[in-house]
């Protein structure tokens, strides 16, 4: 059977025109489904957040997975990612001005 | 041969368990080979939303399932295949986390903890690094049960403080104090932060050097065992590697039993950082047994 797994990356954090999760290790994983809920209203130029890997958990690079933060605290958005060795966070750039506050939830399956 | 000695000997033979020393029943036995154990994230009480979360809750992350991988010398691994649970504070100075198993006792008798646990912080400066990492360590969260003559809540607290405000210190500390607040209206739920940086003292003798190898990509397992009395709720042992510690000096977090909280057994194990650069706390594995 396989296992799987939903870990926390973030939990109501406000993030003020950039952000990014903590590194999260999942090399036991073969894919993963990222979630992300606004639990207050979204605003800015670029309400994107990129999927990251990385070879240390120090030094990171775009994987091309891109997720759009809702604006709204209904819409729940969505990225899958598989192939990414161990490390995994997502990063944003909310342009000037740009703010979210989110819950975002790493789902992890061998 | 009597049923005692052939226990024994029956777990000395797995080499798995034989590292251990359990009491004659086994709550669970942790490897992380195939997932987390039940270790999770130790996350904070609130009512309506989550901005009453208490700060030192909010930070609070998921563990993590490791191989110990670092950027010079590829995984370190635990001790046999699989992984090692991983608790990773943030990169802010005096940043905690925090994991934690969660489950109830049948008999209000002895319990033990044992655990291969390592510590160190991200290898992200070319420095030994020994002192960046403030603090590990464990806690029960006990509560008696409901038919208990005087119940109460018991919280023993051991942490080994690495180090505060750069000075390398190494030594055990306990904590027997803690504050209540309320969250939302104060009928229903409290929340009180009891790994807070007050409050915590020398365990007598307690000074102890662990094993921190020379560059902060080398870890070395060190093993821990804990014991405890649920009937008398007092703390009865305490042993670190070849160091067995004097307890009579220790005393556990005391509080009034909460309505909900019946013969509640929680273990929990935490990590702290002294510098902006993220600590980590590794179970490679646990196991907590007791006589019932």
């Amino acid at each position: 059977m396989a296992t799987e797994f939903t870990a926390i990356i973030a939990r109501n954090e406000p993030w003020q025109e950039t952000g990014a999760t903590e590194p999260y290790e999942a090399g036991w994983a073969r894919e993963a489904v990222i979630y992300a809920r606004s639990l207050k209203p979204a605003s800015g130029a670029g309400l994107t957040a990129r999927v990251q890997m990385s070879p240390d958990g120090i030094r990171w690079v775009d994987e091309g997975t891109v997720l759009e933060i809702p604006e709204d605290c209904e819409t729940v958005a969505m990225a899958r990612v598989a192939h990414f060795g161990n490390w995994l966070r997502l990063s944003a750039d909310l342009g000037d001005g740009g703010h979210c506050c989110l819950l975002l939830t790493l789902h992890l399956k061998d | 041969m009597d049923t005692e000695t052939l226990v024994t000997a029956l777990r000395r033979a797995d080499p798995r368990l034989s590292r251990f020393n359990p009491l004659s029943r086994i709550y669970s036995h942790d490897e992380f080979l195939n997932g987390f154990c039940g270790w999770s994230q130790l996350v904070g009480n609130y009512e309506d939303t989550l901005d009453s979360m208490h700060p030192g809750y909010a930070q609070h992350l998921s563990p993590m399932l490791s191989t110990l991988g670092h950027w010079d010398a590829g995984s370190h691994g635990p001790l046999n295949d699989g992984h090692a649970l991983k608790i990773a504070t943030r990169p802010r100075r005096g940043a905690q986390n925090v994991a934690l198993k969660r489950q109830t006792f049948r008999e209000a008798g002895k319990i033990r903890f044992e655990a291969y646990f390592t510590f160190k912080p991200e290898a992200c400066e070319l420095q030994l690094s020994e002192a960046d990492v403030r603090s590990v360590g464990f806690l029960f969260d006990l509560q008696s049960g409901d038919t208990a003559s005087n119940p109460e809540r018991v919280m023993p607290h051991l942490r080994f403080l690495n180090a505060l405000d750069g000075e390398h210190i190494q030594k055990w500390q306990f904590k027997r104090d803690t504050a209540f607040r309320p969250i939302g209206d104060g009928t229903k739920t409290v929340t009180h932060y009891h790994l807070s940086p007050e409050n915590w003292e020398d365990l007598p003798g307690g000074e102890q050097r662990l094993c921190y190898n020379e560059i902060p990509t080398k870890v070395n397992w060190t093993y821990l065992c804990f014991d405890f009395d649920l009937a008398s709720m007092q703390a009865l042992s305490f042993r670190c590697n070849d160091r067995e510690f004097d307890l009579s000096g220790f005393e556990s977090i005391h509080i009034p039993a909460m309505k909900n909280l019946w013969c509640m057994l929680n273990v929990c194990v935490f990590a702290e950082t002294d510098t902006d650069k993220r600590a980590f706390l590794y179970m490679d594995s646990a196991c907590i047994s007791g006589d019932f």
